[in-house]
């Protein structure tokens, strides 16, 4: 039996390394031919002419991502401590499979709803074309949400109830119990949650191709429009040719050492956390 | 009884919200909203040319000077529903596609009105035509059946019937149906499937035994594919450009199609001249006041 439990984490590995291998293999040749320097800090793209400045959609998904966090976060991990604290039974039943059905729902669905409801609001009430970083950071922190919310809610449950007792046996409030002894308990849960959600976060493509105006250039405002590094590969991967299809498989290069930054950076806080 | 008066308090805000966008007024001081596709598009590369939009540098190599604040869809479709629901927004679509669609509205350029006779006669500024790209070496015995088809009596037919101009004489052979089986493979422009699904339908019901599966991902796609094997038939919604010629494709014009500038129905507009098309569309006039003088 032990040879079938490694055979099943040898193929996630092999899933792994496979797609790390291609992607460098076949992403590395762009760089031969194009200047790193110019590629990650360059302003222009306009791949029709050769010029590969993909700096605007880095500063794009930065903005887009961290809108969503900080828009999310807060609220994902304060409906958790909810749900595992403070709400009475009933209220969890109905809120645990609605949070569930967030999570089950796919993203082109969330594109519509973001185009048909959202984009007119905006539009309405704080004027311009309604497709905006705005409305980009919303979507995508309602998209956040249950991956947020779960993650937060079993690190939550995890914490021993001991904590509390003891917190509440030395004449703290029901509140401060909660905020001052198991929300830092669950801290690594709840920030491995939100960085999952950053992961999400930073590669959704079909919601945000609908919502955010797409435009090619430095994000200039709030309510205006913006591209992401991932809907710039959507939407250009079905007609670019050769040094083209190539910076677009080097973008896709660039999201990996992002993504790949991003966890070492967390997981190194985590272990000092855990240390202390 | 405080989560009740809490809900009702939060049903009023969403109604509000609500009732603020059916404002009835057209408010002229807004800014146009300007919808455009992606780069790749036939159709953006045809618009760009036809209105001026396009402009040469000093080595002669094309320009796009659309504007940067525009927002970019990837599809007809996609243009036609984010002009239907933007009062003050403005797009271009493929007329075989905008035609019958009550929920947007097609401006006249120049004062001629977007119809089939308008292109025929030429008085319609802006028409380019679908092309069918094919390559020597493709010789997939189903392709070239589906081939002869569309350019027979019969197909023409067909294209006719979608508002489309056809450019055969009324010397194109009839078909007949070969009974082939297999499967062809026909990709490219989003303006030309609706009138490729309705030539595949019409096919399918004569050779039941081929299969045309069609895919939607734009002409200059629909072009590279085409070349490198990957669509055994390409579609195009502009000309070919001289370097994909010069790679061996080759474009055999099944129609000619006019490019719509559409708005919502709720807009006064109904008249646009071309050098204000341009001028809407590279961002120098931006408010809807500034086109009405």
């Amino acid at each position: 039996m032990r040879w079938l439990f490694l055979a099943s984490a040898c193929v996630c590995i092999l899933a792994v390394a496979v797609i790390c291998a291609f992607l460098f293999v076949n992403g590395m040749p762009f760089f031969t031919k194009y200047s790193v320097i110019e590629f990650l800090t360059g302003t222009t793209w306009a791949p029709l002419r050769n010029v590969f400045g993909i700096l605007p959609m880095i500063v794009g998904s930065f903005y887009v991502t961290m809108g969503a966090l900080l828009i999310g976060a807060p609220i994902g991990i304060l409906t958790a401590i909810l749900m595992a604290r403070f709400a009475n039974s009933t209220v969890v039943k109905v809120m645990k499979p609605a949070v569930a059905l967030l999570a089950g729902i796919p993203s082109i669905v969330y594109g519509f709803f973001g185009l048909m409801l959202l984009v007119p609001l905006i539009r309405v009430n704080f004027g311009g074309t309604g497709k905006s970083v705005l409305v980009a950071s919303i979507l995508l922190s309602i998209m956040i949400l249950p991956t947020i919310i779960q993650t937060s809610e079993a690190a939550l449950g995890a914490v021993p109830n001991s904590y509390y007792e003891g917190s509440l046996a030395l004449g703290a409030t029901h509140e401060s119990s909660v905020f001052r002894t198991i929300l830092p308990a669950a801290r690594p849960g709840i920030v491995s949650g939100v960085v999952l959600a950053l992961g999400r976060a930073i590669g959704e493509t079909t919601a945000i191709i609908m919502v955010a105006g797409n435009n090619a250039r430095m994000p200039v405002d709030l309510l205006k429009g913006v591209r992401t590094l991932t809907v710039n590969v959507l939407m250009e991967m079905g007609y670019a040719a050769d040094l083209h299809a190539q910076s677009l498989i080097a973008t896709g290069v660039v999201l990996f050492v992002i993504i790949m930054a991003i966890n070492f950076l967390f997981s190194f806080l985590n272990r000092r956390r855990v240390m202390q | 009884m405080k989560l009740r008066s809490m809900l009702a308090l939060l049903l009023v805000f969403t109604m509000a919200f609500g009732l603020s966008a059916l404002a009835a007024e057209f408010d002229q001081s807004q800014t146009i909203a300007v919808v455009s596709r992606e780069e790749g598009s036939g159709t953006r590369g045809a618009f760009i040319e036809l209105t001026g939009i396009a402009t040469k540098d000093a080595a002669g190599a094309e320009i796009d000077n659309t504007y940067a604040e525009a927002d970019f869809v990837n599809g007809t479709s996609l243009v036609m529903t984010t002009v239907s629901f933007n009062e003050y927004a403005v797009g271009y679509a493929s007329l075989s596609s905008v035609e019958g669609n009550g929920t947007i509205k097609a401006l006249k350029v120049n004062g001629v009105a977007a119809t089939t006779e308008n292109i025929l006669n030429g008085t319609y500024a802006i028409a380019r035509p679908f092309n069918i790209v094919t390559v020597d070496a493709m010789q997939d015995p189903s392709a070239l059946d589906f081939l002869a088809f569309i350019m027979s009596k019969e197909g023409q037919a067909v294209v006719a019937d979608n508002k489309l101009v056809t450019v055969t004489t009324d010397a194109a052979p009839g078909y007949v149906a070969s009974n082939l089986s297999g499967s062809v493979t026909v990709g490219g422009s989003t303006s030309v499937a609706p009138v490729m699904e309705k030539l595949k339908e019409a096919y399918e019901a004569l050779n039941p035994g081929v299969k045309v599966d069609i895919q939607s991902t734009g002409s200059t796609a629909g072009v590279i594919n085409a070349l490198n094997g990957t669509y055994q038939i390409g579609m195009a919604s502009r000309s070919l450009k001289d370097s994909e010629l010069a790679s061996g494709a080759k474009g055999i014009v099944l129609a000619m199609d006019g490019i719509c500038v559409i708005v919502h129905p709720a807009n006064p507009l109904e008249d646009i001249t071309l050098e204000q098309v341009r001028q809407v569309f590279i961002g120098e006039i931006t408010t809807w006041a500034d086109l009405n003088i």
